[in-house]
């Protein structure tokens, strides 16, 4: 199951670690909007700041591909779509022009998810959620303690509910459910008990929350803008200022 | 002096089963109870009345001579509950996390919460792990973690459903040397279990349970003799003849 959330928080004392949490939000937010209208120059800039931020956090660039192993095989599907084109038949083409604006694409969402992750490995899950409930907060419609603990809880299980889909799996396939060649029966007989046992989960983390006196007027972690913080924003300004570079 | 009474208490689930048939109780302040009885004897139904988990239909249950159905918030931070699945009472998503969860549900001051933090995992024997994820934890280290975080809210009962389930022989040492250590600080204790073996050698008081009702009740050693018939395992000391005797030394 380790292996699941090997980007989780890690500990450290890095210049990201003793960032607030709101100010990496809002640099992950304004970054990732200015990506899209992102050219080369900023792209090229964009991917030395998060290499220096990834060396920074203690990340290592081999676990972290490792990581994304899978969204990278998203983007070479999202490449192969937009820069390949079936001319006189079913032969394939890459067309030059295109292949460009697909490699820009992909760069752009690449550098978002690192940043994603970088947020996740330096910065407590609690304090993601303290920002969170910070940003909510002018929202009148949105119950901002209720969103920020649903988003806690997410993080929290998703790993337990994967670990024990996993579990189900391994189960059925001890008793040869590979056997079985319709793929909807294979599907029904993983996702029912699997289901069963996530509400179940549900049911029992609920009643452990009441026990534990839990209520919406909690005590938050505290949170305190410094001025590394500005600095740190006043870099993402200018990084994203130079998207109006030609 | 009294911490928990339970007067006539009737449960009764939505399939029809009686979980608790006329349970009346009284645990005193300090005591060590374990609570016996096979599976879907009532033990944990039991248990989840005095958190005000659950409420009955008829009959009363008083936390600190207060009605649980009254407030259940006050009996819960009185009374804390520790689950028999560790992993689904945990969640934080580091240690420090989740045993300042009670803490902060509180509303206290975050000194207060760092300094509960502290005290409830030296408690346990877990300080060190506050950066620690804990389903990296092993079954006795998130079984300490789960005492750890009711620890954090100041109860002055704890109730343990299977506390030692799922652990091999170390970890379950470990998890009954906190217990008696905790017992010994002054805390009233309430342990369910259907095996008797590990633990009945600390206990003041033996209730034992059978289809919701309360069938056997006083001092462990007075109470064992042919609890077999409750679907009970009698420990092996007890079956070789030399009585009750410890677990673990």
């Amino acid at each position: 199951m380790g292996e699941l959330t090997a980007i989780g928080f890690r500990p450290g004392q890095s210049v990201l670690h003793r960032l607030d949490p709101r100010t990496k939000q809002m640099l992950l937010m304004g970054l990732s909007v200015a990506s899209m209208w992102g050219n080369l120059t900023f792209l090229t800039l964009f991917t030395v700041v998060m290499m220096f931020c990834v060396s920074a956090a203690g990340l290592r660039i081999r676990r972290l591909i490792l990581e994304i192993r899978y969204f990278l095989f998203f983007l070479c599907f999202v490449f192969g779509v937009r820069a390949i084109a079936f001319t006189g038949g079913w032969t394939p083409t890459l067309r030059a022009d295109a292949a460009g604006e697909a490699l820009i694409v992909c760069w752009r969402l690449l550098l978002v998810v690192i940043m994603g992750l970088l947020l996740m490995s330096t910065t407590r899950t609690a304090d993601i959620r303290a920002a969170l409930v910070w940003y909510l907060k002018p929202i009148p419609v949105v119950d901002e303690k209720m969103a920020a603990t649903m988003v806690g809880l997410v993080v929290r299980f998703l790993p337990v509910i994967l670990f024990q889909g996993a579990e189900i799996a391994d189960a059925q396939r001890a008793r040869g459910i590979e056997r079985r060649r319709n793929p909807l029966i294979r599907l029904m007989r993983f996702t029912v008990p699997l289901f069963r046992r996530v509400f179940l989960s549900a049911d029992e983390l609920a009643a452990a929350m009441q026990a534990r006196c839990y209520s919406e007027q909690r005590t938050l972690p505290e949170l305190s803008f410094a001025w590394r913080d500005g600095l740190a924003i006043g870099v993402g300004i200018l990084l994203s200022s130079t998207v109006l570079l030609p | 002096m009294s911490i928990i009474e339970t007067s006539h208490l009737y449960h009764r689930f939505a399939d029809g089963t009686q979980g608790l048939d006329d349970v009346t109780l009284t645990f005193n302040e300090g005591e060590f109870t374990v609570v016996a009885g096979a599976n879907g004897s009532g033990k944990t139904t039991l248990l989840r009345h005095i958190n005000g988990l659950l409420f009955s239909e008829s009959g009363t249950v008083t936390v600190c001579g207060k009605s649980v159905k009254a407030d259940p918030f006050a009996a819960r931070k009185q009374v804390g509950m520790v689950f028999q699945d560790a992993d689904s009472q945990i969640v934080g998503e580091t240690v420090y996390d989740d045993v300042a969860f009670g803490p902060e549900n509180l509303s206290l001051e975050r000194q207060q919460i760092n300094q509960r933090v502290n005290q409830a995992l030296a408690a346990v024997d877990l300080s060190g792990f506050e950066n620690k994820m804990p389903h990296h934890l092993s079954g006795g280290e998130k079984r300490r973690l789960a005492i750890a975080g009711v620890l954090a809210m100041a109860p002055r009962v704890l109730m343990m459903d299977e506390p030692f389930s799922n652990l091999d022989y170390p970890a379950t040492c470990r998890v009954l040397s906190t217990i008696i250590d905790l017992h010994k600080n002054g805390h009233t204790i309430i342990i369910t279990t259907h095996d008797l073996e590990k633990v009945i050698a600390h206990a003041q008081r033996l209730v034992v349970m059978a289809k919701g009702r309360i069938v056997k009740d006083g001092m462990p050693a007075e109470v064992i003799g042919g609890i077999e018939r409750y679907g009970i395992r009698s420990p092996c000391s007890v079956q070789l003849g030399r009585g009750i005797r410890p677990w673990v030394n």
